[in-house]
């Protein structure tokens, strides 16, 4: 079957891609510059990027031209081999206190993030024959994943976990799997997140009740699901009590920065007045005074957005935001035109991992959600952070050559 | 598709949500609050400064302090301040003795780290601060610091010093609370404590701005106390420590080790020559760097813990002791007569004395030092088993003492000959040098004190440590931070007792060689030791002993480089510490 790329490819999503990529060069470049007196001293982050955006494109021209066969037999191998360099990982030297980076000459890698892209293509395939129970979706959609989740939760690496879970949902919701089921299955986290507070977590139960009432669920499943719940909205207290002062410690600081002033705090407070100084027009290309603060050593990976948001302004970042609306937003046009159940869950699953890691990354910037080590898809310094994002878009410009039109 | 559509509105929903959330908080932001963050951004009011933690001090047993904090007036500079580092070169060069290159390399390796304070020059006098002072105004970037500097009562080798972090250190502690300026511990003492010296840092959080208003920024107040680090109480006693700096030779490398029996603890520690570690506390110069390293008598050797040198005849006690537990020999046994010498295959293996001892037992033999009867009696050993008795008595194994860098001694083995000369002869020779301490047996000083502090407290050998106590908000005694429980020597009570016998009478007896360390009133149990060696025409001298009261209270090891005879060289100074101690120090 031959399909020819001028006509259906689409380079709507394309132009958009490119045009985050090079924002980030630009970025990139803004982020190592540091001035002294009148002159201006680059360190050699962003020429590196530059190769990488190039192997990037090479990627890219050979996902499309490699036939979808070829790729579809590939996909178990590649989670074979994705398995073992997790594994490895956990033997390498710690950074920032988890074995997350694979060394190979000069070059890091993450294996991490092959992991989604494959754990991806996996599932969708798993999960899409039709005629399948909820059941049975389910089940092999956790085989897919437990493996690769439970190996990075070793590193230990907790965004990326949540990332996983997260692009998991999105698949199985696109896979047809009912959402109240999914309701049903995530339901427990109020027990924990109201754990504080009974009257909360008593308003939430109810409200779930009546969801389940409306989408007709046996009442059987209705009383399990509250008892446990329950029982897990008793328990996580027991749990929070056993834990050493320097988890609980670990665990508050993740949730509110603050309570670490040194640390992440730090990190948070300087981002926002990095952002906040640099109001409607910015400070202009290279010429940040805050991005020089103590936070330093993140400031061409996790909190590149700081960056932008002092030297290019509200309009520049905004840009940035909007740029990105934009590509996701056409990501979800591919996912309902796009004629194959396996495609888009597949798509699906892309969708939501890059959402996910950009709404954490810029939110974390911002303020607004703990401090991961999440990095901006497309845009933060990282070789293969950049080589699989781009790989996931190729995958997608891949599938939706195959348009129901 | 009614899902299909449906899914699709969940993902616009759920996209513009996200979008909505991010657009509103970045125009909170930059709009909103932009002139509030400009401000904050412009005049740096958020700071975060540290406040060091002191370092602890180290005492001796009578609280006199061997290591002390000084104040120190320091040069930093800011490097985003510099406006033309030419000048700023040209100005502190004009008033310190720093080279333009140090600045200039300074200024470049903080080039990504602008913000930092950056040590330009340590422990400058209060003249030369006055001096600087009055042009600091033109350099913004300059500013004095109050800081301490470490300083050392006494000259020792067991202190250690402290300097400035290096980078692998830096690897290690930072997650500790170290920065890149932060002092840390380098060598002895004040390394391997490091951790209960230096304390926490603690740090204060300042958010005000130029009128004193607070910027609101942190809610609770965030700031924190230091913990100041713990100080050190050893059980080193200056007074004794002084007195044998007074009395040990001049001219003459070598080493002391003074400890309790019963406890391990170490009572004096020196290695000659000194050297006065306070060159370290501010940047040493090459000039007496070369002079320090370059010395022949190697000054910076700690004896103590980094010499192994052959035992000579102090290790007569090991050999004798294989020798009963073995059942080659017992009490009364005799062995060959000595004529001076034993013929052993075609070579002849002299005694000390040519005259000859004729036939002795073991505790003749010990007293009158008498070589031929170990010669005689090495005729029986197994190398390998002597290898693992030697080893047992902790004479090969590092013994554990509480300082870095401790080196082990040796003892060779069949295999060791076998790598070495391609076959193991088992010639008698070889045993008969390695059974009066020569050959390729070496132990360190303070090996063979703890060995005879074992003799002493009845075959119970305790690690060696300067530790006593660290106090200050808490206190931490050295058996809680290590296991100092004791072991016991591979050597029955019967035969500890044959041994101390043996001991006694090498001191006390007639014709002793150890005649020398005798002092009046006390009970000294020891043995002379004169090793040859391949560094120098004369023998080493030692002298290992103990010396007990209704108990054991000393043990003493007295090495002297290339000196001459044990007997008359060591022995003396034993004898005089002994003295000292008996004079001076019991009961008080």
């Amino acid at each position: 079957m031959k399909i020819s790329f001028d006509r259906n490819f689409d380079w709507h999503l394309f132009s958009l891609w490119a045009i985050l990529v090079i924002f980030g060069i630009f970025a990139i470049i803004t982020a190592s510059a540091a001035k002294i007196g009148n002159d201006i001293v680059l360190k050699n982050y962003y020429w590196k990027q530059i190769i990488w955006f190039f192997i990037s494109v090479i990627v890219f021209y050979l996902v499309l031209k490699i036939p979808l066969t070829v790729i579809d037999m590939l996909i178990f191998p590649l989670y074979i081999f994705t398995v073992i360099l997790l594994i490895i990982v956990l033997f390498m030297p710690a950074v920032n206190n988890a074995h997350s980076w694979l060394f190979l000459g000069g070059v890091r890698f993450q294996p991490s993030e092959l992991a989604k892209m494959v754990m991806i293509l996996l599932v969708s395939k798993l999960i899409s024959k039709d005629h399948i129970s909820e059941l049975k979706m389910l089940y092999k959609a956790l085989i897919g994943v437990i493996i690769p989740v439970t190996l990075i939760l070793l590193e230990p690496d907790f965004g990326t976990t949540i990332i996983f879970w997260g692009s998991l949902v999105f698949m199985l919701m696109q896979a047809g799997f009912p959402l109240c089921y999914l309701v049903l299955l995530i339901s427990p986290i109020i027990g924990v997140v109201f754990s504080f507070n009974w009257i909360l977590f008593v308003i939430a139960s109810l409200i779930l009740i009546y969801y389940y009432y409306r989408e007709r669920l046996s009442w059987v499943l209705i009383v399990f699901s509250s008892v446990l719940n329950t029982f897990v909205f008793f328990l996580t207290p027991v749990m929070w009590n056993s834990l050493k002062s320097y988890q609980q410690n670990r665990i508050i600081t993740f949730f509110n920065p603050m309570h670490d002033p040194l640390g992440a705090g730090y990190q948070v407070i300087q981002a926002k007045i990095a952002i906040g100084s640099g109001q409607v027009f910015g400070k202009g290309f290279l010429q940040g005074s805050q991005k020089n603060m103590n936070f330093l050593p993140e400031h061409h990976t996790d909190f590149i957005f700081s960056v932008i948001g002092e030297e290019f302004g509200f309009i520049g970042a905004f840009l940035l935001l909007f740029v990105f609306y934009l590509f996701f937003n056409r990501i979800i046009y591919l996912i309902k035109v796009v004629s194959k159940k396996e495609y888009k869950i597949a798509i699906a699953g892309i969708f939501s991992y890059l959402l996910l890691q950009t709404f954490i990354n810029i939110g974390m910037n911002l303020g607004v959600l703990p401090t991961t080590g999440v990095p901006l898809p497309f845009i933060s310094y990282g070789g293969s952070n950049l080589l699989i994002n781009s790989f996931a878009v190729a995958m997608v410009l891949k599938y939706s050559v195959y348009k129901e039109l | 598709m009614k899902l299909q559509s449906k899914l699709v509105i969940i993902y616009r929903v759920l996209l513009g949500a996200i979008f909505l959330l991010l657009s509103v908080t970045l125009f909170y932001l930059q709009i909103a609050k932009g002139e509030h963050y400009k401000e904050i951004a412009e005049r740096n009011y958020v700071r975060i400064r540290r406040i060091e933690a002191a370092r602890g001090v180290i005492y001796d047993e009578k609280l006199n302090p061997i290591a002390e904090n000084n104040p120190s007036i320091n040069l930093y500079f800011r490097p985003h301040l510099i406006k033309n580092k030419d000048d700023m070169a040209d100005f502190v060069t004009s008033y310190l003795p720093i080279s333009r290159e140090s600045i200039m390399k300074s200024i470049y390796d903080y080039r990504f780290l602008r913000f930092n304070e950056v040590l330009l020059y340590e422990n400058i006098t209060y003249e030369q601060m006055a001096v600087i002072s009055e042009k600091l105004n033109y350099f913004p970037e300059l500013f004095f610091k109050v800081e301490t500097l470490r300083s050392y009562t006494i000259n020792n080798h067991f202190t250690g010093y402290v300097g400035r972090i290096n980078s692998d250190e830096y690897a290690i502690y930072k997650d500790n609370g170290y920065k890149i300026n932060s002092l840390i511990g380098k060598a002895g003492i004040e390394k391997y404590y490091e951790r209960i010296l230096s304390g926490k840092a603690g740090y204060e959080v300042i958010q005000v701005d130029a009128h004193g208003r607070s910027l609101n920024i942190f809610k609770e107040n965030l700031s924190k106390e230091p913990e100041n680090g713990l100080h050190l109480v050893l059980n080193i006693n200056l007074d004794l420590q002084k007195y044998i700096n007074k009395i040990f030779p001049q001219n003459i490398a070598g080493a002391i080790v003074v400890m309790n029996p019963r406890t391990g603890g170490v009572l004096a520690y020196s290695s000659f020559p000194e050297y006065d570690q306070n060159i370290f506390a501010s940047p040493i110069s090459t000039e007496d760097w070369v002079n320090l390293r370059d010395n022949p008598k190697k000054p910076m050797l700690d004896r103590v813990i980094n010499g192994s040198y052959p035992p000579g005849s102090t290790f007569k006690t090991v050999t004798g002791s294989f020798g009963l537990e073995k059942g080659y020999i017992n009490s009364e046994t005799l062995l060959a007569s000595c004529i001076g010498g034993l013929k052993i295959g075609n070579r002849f293996f002299k005694c000390w004395t040519s005259v000859g001892h004729g036939r002795t037992n073991f505790v003749t033999a010990l007293k009158i030092s008498c070589d031929m009867f170990f010669y005689d009696l090495s005729k029986y050993f197994k190398i390998d088993e002597f290898a693992a008795f030697v080893e047992k008595n902790h004479l090969v194994e590092k013994t554990g003492i509480d300082l870095p860098y401790e080196k082990k001694g040796f003892f060779p083995t069949t295999e060791w000959y076998t790598k070495r000369l391609g076959k193991y002869y088992g010639s008698h020779g070889i045993k008969a040098n390695l059974s009066i301490g020569q050959g390729e047996v070496l132990v360190t000083p303070v090996q063979l004190c703890a060995y005879f502090s074992a003799l002493a407290n009845d075959g119970v050998w305790k690690k060696p440590h300067l530790l006593k106590k660290a106090i200050g908000d808490k206190t931490l005694f050295y058996e809680e931070l290590e296991n100092n429980e004791g072991v016991r020597l591979p050597v029955s009570i019967d035969h500890i007792k044959l041994l101390q016998d043996g001991l006694w009478q090498a001191v006390n007896g007639a014709g002793s060689t150890g005649g020398a360390a005798r002092v009046p009133g006390v009970n000294v149990y020891g043995k002379t030791g004169s090793a040859e060696n391949a560094h120098g025409t004369s023998t080493h001298a030692w002298f290992a002993c103990y010396a007990k009261w209704e108990e054991p209270e000393l043990a003493v090891v007295v090495f002297l480089e290339n000196a001459g005879h044990g007997g008359s060289m060591a022995a003396p100074i034993a004898g005089k510490i002994i003295s000292y101690y008996n004079k001076h120090m019991r009961d008080k």
